[in-house]
């Protein structure tokens, strides 16, 4: 099993001891740092039973796409969680799939923004952004100006005052779980957030996420503005902040999952969890 | 000495089979599956394979040959001949042996041992009576042996293919110790490596079944509700841990008032019991240690044989009556089935009393009721408990007749005709059956 991970982590993650538990249950475990070392690409092979991507790089990415290419198999496949990763194919799915998103837009110049702030604020994100990072809520218009130009695409969304706090739902082999947090959180505990029991409207939502992208283990952001659910961000492989035994449960579903890959099955069972 | 194993399956060549190879006995098995017959006799051996911890051990039983029952006269003609008769077909299939065993008795002129490797309390009294069923009026059993037999061993796995030309390998952890009934055995008794001879043998399945089994369970229930796979990660969620050693203990000492505390045991033989449910190795799957929830919720049975053992102790089952509550329904397996389609039409109520013989307005019956309107409380087809402790649920159900529903809404449940406490069912071909 290999897993691709990034160097440095911004905050604790559940990935070592996710590691540590399928190494107990007698599961081979490496970890690749693509950025640590010097790959030679005709000799990247396919030498692990199962494959699973956790990382923000750009080079992961690209070492995850040639093994996806030579037939690996992979926990969250290459090119479903390439759609994912970026916001403006992400949004244009969910909203092909009838899944409620906020407005969305997208350029090449902040400039072009300025006649959608009349109808109010935006939210302006980092098309391959994650974690937050780079996400600012822009109400006027001299604000454009601290956003950075020519630098790719400009990805905004209409913004929606929250009801309350951001829910965030993941899912770990059709099983969901359900996060109340402050955005933006800035401490470890306020990105752990509460656990809470998810209303059946989000969870048909949330579930239906992860059949528009075909996935069973990933994490859906939610924000209710005005009794109105929004999804606002879709990650696979997140970081199960504040699920209650995160990573017992991934290793669990990890080790369920290369069981049925020595078996000669499929790495997901997403009709049958998400269905 | 020729020992013939009727059954090749986990027990029968995991534990059975490679105990009589290693006390230098001959040994063929009979067997239904022409498959297996013919791998048997290809390849003339198989492997088990033993881990606990960091010990893992690799046995190759050789030397071992197949006879299928298909062959009534080679069968027959095995069982005539043999020294010692194992069966290791599962208590369900005792009665379809019978008639095999009856027809190799018949032919002999000495008398034998049977040992029944099944997980059946009385099973050797029970085999000698399905036997004796198939003789003839007036022929004599009384020479002859019959004991039931505790298997500490346990075999979860088999792999491989019989078509291959690979031996099939039996996954087990290294416990190598069985007791059979001494008094029930004619003499002289056989000479097998781990075997235990007791006067008593009706104690050890108690302690087995009350302690280890209940906690077996316990974890697979729990384990089950709050969403994993198997039973080495379940063991591992704190609260599913604190459960499973309490219901131990409360198993525990329903057997110690009974046989006394020695035999029982203490504290740390709960705690290697637990450190057997941690063996990933053995890739106990939670569905099949939760199968068959009918039979694990029978009256004498793990979980409410050992809560009603203990509340003769005078021990409050508050645990096994909760893990009673919590049994899980696989939908691919028949007597789960039953049991949900018998909760759905006639209530909770009904169906515990024929399940348990409880009554659900006292004693234990009341408590596992209670404990299972706790459960409802909340439940919907393939939701995950998120805190056993507070009840949480991954998401709650959706009311009738409303679209929506706040988090925390006030839980689904419902009067039945006839007053009893019944809780919608759903179903899917995937559906885990549970209560809505």
């Amino acid at each position: 099993m290999l897993m691709l991970e990034k160097s440095r982590r911004r905050a604790p993650s559940i990935m070592p001891e996710v590691m540590r538990l399928l190494a107990k249950w007698g599961v081979k475990v490496d970890a690749i740092y693509p950025e640590a070392r010097l790959t030679d690409l005709a000799k990247l092979r396919i030498e692990h039973d199962l494959y699973f991507l956790k990382s923000g790089s750009d080079l992961a990415w690209s070492i995850a796409g040639a093994l996806h290419a030579a037939g690996a198999k992979v926990i969250d496949p290459y090119p479903v969680a390439a759609l994912m990763r970026d916001k403006i194919i992400a949004t244009r799915i969910l909203q092909e799939a009838g899944i409620p998103t906020p407005e969305s837009y997208v350029n090449s110049r902040p400039e072009q923004l300025v006649p959608l702030l009349d109808q109010g604020a935006l939210l302006v994100k980092p098309h391959l952004g994650s974690n937050g990072r780079g996400v600012r809520v822009v109400w006027d218009v001299d604000e454009l100006d601290d956003l950075p130009s020519g630098q790719g695409p400009v990805f905004a969304q209409r913004y929606h005052k929250p009801d309350g706090l951001d829910r965030k739902i993941y899912c770990i082999g059709g099983q969901l779980f359900g996060v109340e947090r402050v955005w933006p959180a800035q401490t470890y505990a306020e990105k752990l957030g509460t656990p809470f029991t998810i209303p059946p409207e989000l969870r048909d939502i949330a579930l239906r996420c992860g059949r528009a992208f075909g996935v069973d283990l990933y994490g859906v952001d939610v924000i209710v503005s005005d009794g109105r659910p929004y999804v606002v961000d879709v990650n696979s492989f997140p970081g199960f902040k504040g699920v209650p035994d995160a990573a017992l449960r991934v290793a669990d579903y990890i080790y369920a999952t290369a069981r049925r890959v020595l078996e000669g099955g499929p790495a997901r069972l997403t009709e049958a969890a998400c269905a | 000495m020729k020992a013939v194993v009727i059954g090749p399956g986990r027990i029968g060549c995991g534990f059975a089979g490679q105990l009589l190879r290693a006390s230098g006995h001959e040994v063929s098995f009979l067997a239904r599956n022409p498959a297996l017959v013919d791998h048997l006799n290809r390849l003339q051996r198989y492997r088990v394979c033993l881990v606990g911890g960091v010990e893992r051990r690799e046995i190759v039983v050789d030397g071992v040959r197949a006879v299928s029952t298909a062959d009534a006269e080679s069968a027959v003609r095995e069982l005539a001949a043999a020294d010692l008769i194992v069966t290791a077909v599962g208590a369900g299939n005792l009665p379809r042996i019978a008639p095999l065993i009856a027809a190799g008795l018949q032919r002999r002129g000495t008398p034998v041992n049977t040992v029944a490797f099944e997980n059946l309390s009385n099973a050797g009294p029970y085999l000698r009576q399905l036997v004796a069923d198939h003789l003839p009026a007036g022929s004599a059993l009384a020479g002859h042996g019959f004991s039931g037999s505790v298997v500490s061993r346990a075999v979860t796995e088999r792999l491989g293919d019989p078509a291959g030309t690979e031996p099939l390998v039996f996954v087990g952890d290294p416990a190598s110790t069985f007791a059979v009934s001494g008094p029930e055995l004619h003499r002289p008794l056989p000479e097998i490596e781990g075997m235990i001879v007791t006067d008593d043998l009706a104690a050890w399945m108690k302690r087995k079944l009350y302690v280890f089994s209940a906690g077996h369970a316990t974890c697979a229930y729990l384990g089950y509700l709050k969403g994993y796979h198997y039973i080495h990660t379940a063991i591992r969620d704190p609260e599913i841990r604190a459960v499973v050693l309490a219901a131990m203990r409360e198993g525990q000492r329903g057997v110690a008032a009974l046989y006394g505390p020695e035999f029982a045991g203490d504290e740390s033989g709960l705690r290697l019991i637990l450190a057997r449910f941690e063996n990933a190795a053995l890739h106990d799957s939670i569905t099949r240690v939760g199968r068959d929830p009918a039979r694990k919720l029978a009256p004498e049975d793990r979980l409410v044989g050992a809560a009603q053992l203990a509340q003769r102790a005078g021990v409050r089952p508050a645990r096994l009556g909760l893990a009673a509550a919590a049994f899980c329904f696989d939908p691919d397996d028949p007597s789960a089935a039953r049991l949900q389609s018998d909760i759905e039409t006639a209530g909770l109520g009904p169906a515990l009393r024929q399940v348990s013989g409880l009554d659900p307005r006292r004693g234990l019956g009341r408590l596992v009721k209670n404990c299972w309107a706790r459960l409802a409380r909340g439940w919907q087809r393939d939701n995950v408990l998120l805190s056993l402790d507070r009840l949480l649920w991954a998401w709650t159900p959706r009311q009738r007749g409303a679209a929506r529903s706040a988090p925390g809404s006030v839980p689904y449940r419902e009067r039945s005709s006839n007053g009893g406490f019944a809780l919608r069912l759903e179903r899917s071909h995937r559906a885990r059956g549970r209560l809505a």
